[in-house]
């Protein structure tokens, strides 16, 4: 089994490493003698730095549209406040609680809170992540609950633990 | 001009009025994080719009692998920053601004 853990991140990884290459040098041929060892050394790198975990593959692909539409109707939001002749905002400080693990699905909490709408995280303490609201009157609780549930699936802390695992 | 490239041309103006709002943000709210919220959120918006508009127009699958890399580098600069820029701030005790 240790294997098989260690063989899918390898291909995964590899993979796109491969294609950032090949998009960056345009697909030349000639070009392989030095992205042939860049992408070994760039896989044992990202190896290393980054050890790979359980990751839940469909939930994975699933938090992509997720994110993406949640993200423009961020960017959709703030734009129509910054344009507002009377600014519409009503900041205020959060802090909410964190069940997520440290390490990595933290870090993609935290990321993915700025780019959502409303949402910017400012601090993390452990499990208290404090959130600056840029308009209180809006239901951004449920939103980073929402979020921090999709990223809980893509780690596996849920109950909804793939069966590839 | 033939449809893709008014779609182009309307997904790059588009993408021109988010940043043109990022700034408008950067320059109206009130204080730091405010400014923190359009800059990251709109420029991120106006970026991803932007390259869709430039993806239609290239010429080849690298080119679009490309914009796309960029886009995704800057989304993660993008939140990185912006939460560094935040905790600085509040860790020099910037008060935010309350209406």
């Amino acid at each position: 089994m240790m294997n098989r853990n260690l063989i899918i991140p390898l291909l995964v990884r590899g993979l796109f490493l491969l294609f950032v290459w090949w998009s960056l040098s345009g697909g030349a041929l000639s070009s392989w003698w030095i992205g042939g060892p860049a992408v070994v050394l760039a896989l044992l790198v990202s190896m290393a730095l980054l050890p790979p975990q359980h990751l839940n593959s469909y939930a994975l692909l699933r938090f992509i549209p997720f994110f993406l539409i949640r993200s423009l109707l961020g960017g959709v939001d703030v734009a129509w406040r910054a344009f507002h002749p009377r600014l519409p905002i009503n900041p205020l400080l959060i802090s909410y609680r964190l069940t997520l693990p440290a390490g990595l699905p933290q870090v993609v909490m935290v990321n993915s809170v700025s780019l959502l709408p409303g949402t910017l995280s400012v601090a993390i303490d452990q499990q208290r992540l404090q959130v600056h609201v840029l308009n209180g009157g809006q239901d951004y609780l449920a939103g980073l609950q929402q979020l921090e549930q999709r990223v809980s699936r893509i780690f596996g802390e849920s109950h909804q633990r793939s069966k590839a695992e | 001009m033939n449809i893709s490239d008014y779609l182009s041309a309307l997904l790059l103006i588009a993408g021109g009025l988010f940043f043109l709002a990022g700034t408008l943000g950067l320059l109206r709210f009130p204080d730091i994080y405010t400014r923190l919220h359009a800059l990251t959120k709109a420029d991120n918006v106006g970026l991803g719009l932007m390259v869709a508009g430039l993806a239609i127009q290239a010429d080849s699958w690298a080119v679009v692998g490309k914009l796309l890399l960029i886009w995704g580098l800057v989304l993660l600069a993008g939140a990185s920053v912006a939460y560094l820029i935040a905790n600085g701030a509040l860790k020099r005790g910037i008060r935010l601004w309350r209406r």
